[in-house]
């Protein structure tokens, strides 16, 4: 496998994954996996941060923050925790240009709130302008999205499991139109969102192993702001032919 | 009476119909067909029973457990009616039911034992009113249909506190979660557990739920972990922790998927069982049998000759090829068949069988869950199978593991199998439930199988 040499210095690839043991219910793993093994394959050295609960002094480290979703319960568990010990580090490795994948619970938490059926508010830490509300409906299923962020193919397919209806701020951008499945909200055919090098998304299944197109774009976003962002091609026929596979099935509803 | 008699003999036509046009077993639409002519037929139906009934709850074993459970009251001379194709809803239950119930509309039985689905437990306590009720473990496992573990463990609490005071609650101290319910009933459950460090770890897998304290939410300390998140835990801050298992399995000895050995109460238990999750389901079904008073050296003697169920390490010969099938429908469940198959029984050549439909769950993002990891530069020849058999080879691709082209095809995957192993091989069919349903019908198809409902 060759090495890519910068100077006389291999590039590096640091993923932090916000509260691997308590955010992790959708398979998250995946996520990681993806961005590590192609960082990897293309000589980079790559290493994971795991951000539990608690101070850490790694969040500067971090090229590719991974933030998943929880059930109930442990997503109680890390709230106060992410506005104590997260929210002002991860604020400022965004302004220095570290990325953000965001999950479902994870894409929420980042906004400014989360609103209860019964109109309780709970914050989230306002990285992102968009806001959720509690919905009746549990929206479940296959999700096909039409992205407009430069990404070939311009297709991203995942899996969405939420009650949660999230709307977009002036601040955010769609991260592409619903073809297949509900979104953000299930009535403006938006899915997720983007506002500088945070992507927010309810697509799971996982996300990047069947879009690596998007796992690229990611880490040769982390890598621009060190110089050379550009990435060698990988031989990705396993990962479109999953792609692939949702894509026909779409097509054939 | 009328009523239940009419519900009773529908339901059977029913059922005789459905197997005679060859549309399945029969082993749920009898059970819906009676219950509309009879809402409480079931009820109706567990009353006629000598004894009562045993039901068994819990994410992984409910299968193996209730066979074994049912294996050892027929050994005893007991008539045992049990719903064995894996129909674990109210509907397969009352089929079973049915299914034993002569033309009098009368149940001709003297026990009940029956696998309930987690979400089901409830309405199977108020119907059967059993006599004692078995919960396993909690895994994750098919979020899109279950949701989250949370709300399974508060039904399975909420079930279990309504069970009347003669009935016991027997319960995996192992389990954080079941030990969470247990610890919260009002009634001391029947705790049992393994005590025996020399086959668990030290570390977590990654999917491990359950990890952290009821009350204060630190994370639990593991001493040792035996599977999935099941072991011996505390809280580091003294608020919790494993209860004492009252029946516990000492020096474990495991033979790959043939044999496993261990001790209960003294007594020496081997049977041609396999994998450390199936000594769970022993001790399961051994504290259930102690528990209705079956004596020790006569549970040891009767389960020496125990036959796994459908699809449950089951064994079919294939064109000289000895294939091994074993369900495995979630992360806890995979990781242990997966190691047992490689760890324990060296094996090599594997069929990796993944569908999406409503069975195995429509979101298959778990598979990133399971530790595929393990076969890399152990195994030899790898199929991706079932309908999402493309995730399966982009998982196995990330874990590092060369796979064959991925089979969507069940018969296409057998002849791929055909061709890359020789005569004489052993394969490990590790699939979900209606991908193993798939192979099996193109094994029964070309004749090397006989029909589910048979076994």
């Amino acid at each position: 496998m060759g090495v890519a040499i910068l100077g006389n210095v291999t590039q590096k690839l640091t993923v932090g994954w916000l509260y691997p043991d308590l955010m992790n219910i959708y398979g998250d793993r995946g996520n990681i996996l993806t961005l590590v093994k192609r960082a990897e394959w293309r000589g980079l050295e790559a290493s994971v941060v795991e951000l539990g609960r608690g101070a850490s002094d790694r969040m500067n480290d971090v090229d590719v923050f991974f933030f998943g979703g929880g059930q109930d319960r442990e997503q109680a568990l890390i709230y106060d925790d992410l506005r104590e010990f997260k929210q002002e580090s991860l604020q400022r490795a965004v302004a220095n240009g570290a990325q953000v994948l965001a999950v479902c619970g994870g894409y929420q938490l980042l906004g400014h709130y989360y609103q209860t059926a019964d109109g309780e508010r709970y914050d989230g830490i306002g990285l992102i302008d968009v806001r959720t509300e509690a919905g009746k409906k549990r929206f479940i299923g296959d999700v096909v999205v039409q992205t407009d962020i430069g990404l070939t193919p311009r297709t991203l397919v995942g899996f969405e499991n939420h009650s949660g209806r999230t709307f977009l701020g002036s601040g955010a951008k769609a991260l592409g139109r619903i073809i297949q499945g509900k979104g953000n909200n299930g009535s403006d055919k938006t899915e997720g969102c983007v506002q500088g090098g945070i992507i927010g998304t309810y697509l799971h299944g996982s996300l990047l192993p069947k879009n690596p197109h998007l796992a690229d774009h990611l880490i040769a976003a982390a890598l621009k702001r060190r110089g050379d962002g550009a990435l060698s091609s990988l031989d990705d026929s396993a990962e479109l032919a999953a792609h692939g596979w949702i894509l026909q099935r779409a097509q054939r509803r | 009476m009328i009523r239940k008699t009419a519900a009773v003999v529908a339901g059977k036509a029913t059922g005789a119909l459905s197997r005679f046009t060859g549309r399945g077993g029969g082993t749920t639409l009898p059970g819906d067909v009676a219950r509309a002519i009879d809402p409480r037929i079931l009820t109706r139906l567990t009353k006629d029973l000598t004894y009562g009934s045993i039901v068994v709850t819990g994410t992984n074993g409910k299968t193996t457990t209730a066979r074994l459970l049912s294996w050892l009251l027929e050994g005893a001379g007991h008539r045992v009616v049990a719903n064995r194709a894996g129909a674990n809803l109210i509907f397969g239950v009352t089929a079973a039911a049915l299914n034993r119930a002569g033309s009098d509309g009368k149940l001709k039985a003297d026990w009940g034992v029956f696998e309930i689905d987690e979400a089901s437990l409830a309405k199977a306590v108020e119907e059967i009113q059993p006599r004692a009720t078995l919960v396993l473990n909690l895994f994750r496992d098919q979020l899109d249909r279950y949701g989250e573990l949370e709300s399974i463990a508060r039904k399975i609490e909420k079930a279990l506190a309504s069970q009347p005071e003669t009935a016991r609650a027997i319960l995996d101290a192992d389990d954080p979660r079941v030990a969470e319910i247990g610890l919260n009933l009002t009634i001391k459950p029947l705790w049992y557990g393994l005590e025996d460090t020399s086959v668990a770890t030290k570390t977590l897998p990654h999917a491990a739920d359950a990890r952290t304290c009821p009350k204060c939410g630190t994370s639990l300390i593991f001493d040792a972990v035996y599977v999935g998140h099941d072991g011996v835990y505390h809280c580091p801050n003294g608020h919790f922790e494993r209860p004492r298992p009252e029946i516990a399995a000492t020096n474990i000895k495991l033979d790959g998927f043939d044999a496993l050995a261990l001790t209960i109460e003294g007594t020496r238990i081997e049977m041609p069982l396999g994998g450390l999750y199936n000594c769970y389901n022993v001790l399961a079904a051994y504290a259930a049998a102690r528990s209705i008073d079956l004596a020790p050296s006569y549970i040891a003697d009767r389960l020496r000759t125990f036959k796994a169920a459908f699809g449950r390490q089951e064994r079919v010969e294939f064109r000289g090829r000895h294939l091994i099938l074993v369900l495995s429908k979630n992360p806890a469940g995979f990781n242990e068949t997966v190691r047992t198959a490689v760890e324990l029984a060296g094996g090599e050549n594997f069929v990796i069988g993944l569908n999406d439909r409503k069975a195995d769950g429509t979101d298959v993002s778990w598979i990133w869950d399971v530790d595929f990891e393990m076969l890399q530069g152990r195994a030899k020849v790898v199929i991706p199978a079932g309908g999402r058999a493309h995730d399966l080879a982009v998982r196995l691709k990330y874990a590092g593991v060369g796979a064959e082209n991925p089979q969507t095809d069940p018969g296409k995957t057998l002849d791929l199998l055909i061709k890359s192993t020789s005569e004489g091989d052993t394969a490990y069919l590790l699939c979900t439930y209606t991908a193993m349903l798939d192979l099996r019908a193109e094994l029964v198809r070309r004749g090397w199988a006989s029909p589910y409902w048979e076994t």
